[in-house]
């Protein structure tokens, strides 16, 4: 196997007293998805968020390509090719979908005009390599259903440089088509193979249809990992249940 | 592929859908009533040589103001201190042109009495920009305080330097310095004596009476020629030219600049503008020293213009400003609004707020109900096309 991009190791986050990740391990592979799961508080959005700059580890380190990284700022991050894709996606609604495209990083002629003939081409183009092919890159993002407007952010993300991509739920809050239509998108940035993706979700269908590689999180530390192969789907039900059996906690319903 | 089906379920449009989409077609129509509406009412005469200056004057007044306070809204802030800084500026350049400059500095000129003034403006409106990002309270309420804060140093500063809240009987700075020709004196002069020379054609050839009757003379007056056949008008004011500039400016920035984006996603979410570097407290801090800017000029013109100031000028002028920015189209909430329509929103309350001069019959509190009226009117279309830009979100 090769070196994994994005390496995480004894990853520790405490706020206060609080300590929100006890030693977290992470490898997350190019042309790979790394499926993050766990319940509501096992860590996830901190451990995220650690990787997104957004805070700062108590101890441990980050390392990319090899060489350790420190954040100190989400923009440090993304410069070190960390894409982060939240829930809001970070989209304006009443602005076109080229204006939201390049939104803080328009291309820009002599001048400081926008060039948006060429804009608009990119946009075009960058969401068709995903997966959408999107007629009118001037119409509003209010008008997109939530499928395209994940599609829209990951192709952003992309375009300007993600090597990491972060997906933070794409697939909560949307309707059973659109789920797919993102496991798709999942699929093709997958498949052109130098971009690693952490896919954050709940969901263990979804995880199993595109996953590579697993992490389960359960308060703050990983309780089990692995490849595809090396977890079953049972196994995977009782580590996505943060580590009790199925069978235990059927008797413990049956007891009430 | 599916997603390719959903994208379909917008319609194909034609230009003529595309037109009525865009935001700026109600004021349009609006305006284009109130046009025909007044050439009819007035029998001419709003749209006469003397009429179309003097309307155009107020137009531009009004024009000036609502586009800075357009442009902040469409950043998602209101500016209620327009009004008191308009007070203020002009306060400060008449008492310099009057007193001469501060510290003793000797005799202003009208260049320096600008100049400074306009520092002390823009720094007002750095001061109150930084305070509504820093502080993250409501524009409204931190403007507000501005909007007494202002007016009351201006009138302090008036007694207190001039015993008396008006500067009058300045002499007509227009006559030597090029500078406040520019402000105050005319432009375009050249349309008017193109007018004429057009009047005097059509009037070639024909005798007219010692005395004129009323007839002639709105017929004349129609052709630029006054009632001793002299050129009549021979130019607008020269605020015009600045609303034309400013107008343009704004055009140019909001459609084809990265400040121009960068303004709309401010107002539109600013969270998601900052997650994707969109610098939004600086966006919003130029924006308010663009109202003070506004707010300026339009007192140099005044001042320039009148050679007089008070301390009640400007009165009522930041909801102007916020009233025909909406009727203009803009939206209250922010991220969305045009500068075409704004222009389009001022000509329509500028001919309003004037009719009374051309229709003497009807009473000028009018105004305020036409106003009040097309303020909600436009506020529930504006909804209405918010709406269905987001397809109803």
């Amino acid at each position: 196997m090769a070196e994994p991009y994005l390496r995480v190791e004894n990853l520790v986050k405490q706020f206060g007293p609080f300590t929100a990740l006890g030693g977290v391990d992470l490898e997350v592979y190019p042309g790979e998805v790394h499926a993050l799961l766990g319940d509501n508080g096992a860590g996830k959005s901190t451990l995220i968020k650690t990787l997104a700059g957004v805070h700062q580890p108590t101890s441990g380190q980050i390392y990319i390509e090899g060489k350790p990284v420190n954040f100190r700022s989400p923009r440090d991050a993304s410069a070190a090719g960390i894409g982060t894709v939240y829930q809001d996606l970070a989209l304006n609604q009443l602005m076109s979908v080229t204006r939201n495209f390049f939104m803080g990083r328009e291309l820009k002629g002599p001048m400081g005009t926008l060039k948006m003939d060429e804009m608009n081409e990119i946009a075009h183009d960058e969401m068709l390599k995903i997966g959408i092919d999107f007629s009118d890159p001037t119409q509003a993002v209010g008008t997109m259903s939530g499928g395209q407007r994940q599609t829209l952010a990951i192709a952003r993300a992309i375009h300007f440089g993600a090597k990491v991509l972060i997906l933070d739920e794409p697939t909560s809050a949307l309707g059973q088509k659109q789920q797919m239509g993102v496991l798709k998108t999942i699929k093709r940035v997958r498949a052109r193979g130098d971009i690693a993706i952490i896919f954050i979700t709940h969901n263990e269908i979804h995880s199993r249809l595109v996953g590579d590689r697993y992490t389960f999180l359960a308060l703050g530390k990983v309780i089990g990992a692995g490849t595809s192969q090396e977890i079953n789907n049972e196994e995977m039900r009782r580590l996505m249940a943060g580590g009790a059996e199925m069978g235990d906690l059927e008797k413990e319903l049956a007891a009430i | 592929m599916a997603d390719r089906s959903e994208a379909d379920r917008l319609k194909e449009e034609t230009w003529i859908q595309r037109l009525i989409r865009r935001p700026e077609i109600g004021s349009f129509i609006v305006m284009v009533v109130i046009i025909v509406a007044l050439a009819i009412a007035s029998d001419g005469k709003a749209f006469n040589a003397l009429g179309l200056k003097n309307n155009i004057k107020i137009i531009a007044q009004y024009g000036i103001i609502a586009m800075g306070a357009a442009m902040l809204m469409i950043a998602g802030e209101f500016d209620l201190s327009i009004g008191s800084m308009i007070g203020f500026a002009g306060m400060s350049m008449a008492l310099m042109l009057k007193w001469g400059l501060p510290f003793g500095l000797g005799e202003a000129t009208p260049f320096m009495a600008f100049i400074i003034t306009l520092a002390m403006t823009l720094t007002l409106g750095w001061f109150i920009g930084t305070i509504v990002v820093r502080s993250g309270l409501s524009s409204f309420i931190v403007t507000l305080a501005f909007l007494f804060f202002l007016r009351g140093t201006t009138e302090v500063a008036f007694r207190l330097i001039n015993q008396s809240t008006q500067v009058s009987g300045l002499p007509d700075y227009k006559e030597n310095s090029w500078f406040a020709n520019i402000l105050g004196g005319e432009v375009f002069g050249w349309f008017y004596d193109a007018w004429y020379w057009i009047g005097q054609r059509a009037i070639d050839g024909m005798e007219f009476p010692a005395r004129l009757p009323g007839e002639t003379i709105n017929m004349l007056a129609a052709l630029n020629i006054n009632r001793r056949l002299e050129q009549w008008v021979t130019g607008f004011d020269a605020r015009f030219m600045w609303f034309l500039i400013i107008a343009a400016g704004a055009y140019f920035i909001l459609s084809r600049t990265q400040l121009g984006n960068w303004i709309y996603a401010t107002g539109d979410d600013k969270e998601a503008a900052r997650a994707n570097g969109v610098p939004v407290n600086r966006v919003k801090v130029g924006l308010f020293m663009f109202t003070a800017f506004c707010a300026t000029m339009f007192a140099a013109c005044q001042v320039f213009d009148t050679n007089t100031s008070d301390a009640a000028k400007g009165n009522l002028m930041e909801l102007f400003a916020i009233a025909i920015a909406v009727v203009g189209g803009t939206l209250m909430t922010g991220g969305f609004g045009s500068a075409i329509g704004v222009v389009f929103g001022a000509i329509t309350v500028g001919l309003v707020a004037n009719a009374v001069f051309f229709i003497p019959e009807i009473d000028g509190a009018w105004f305020r109900v036409f106003l009040g009226s097309i303020l909600l009117a436009a506020v529930f279309a504006n909804e209405r096309i918010r709406k269905r830009i987001t397809g109803g979100i």
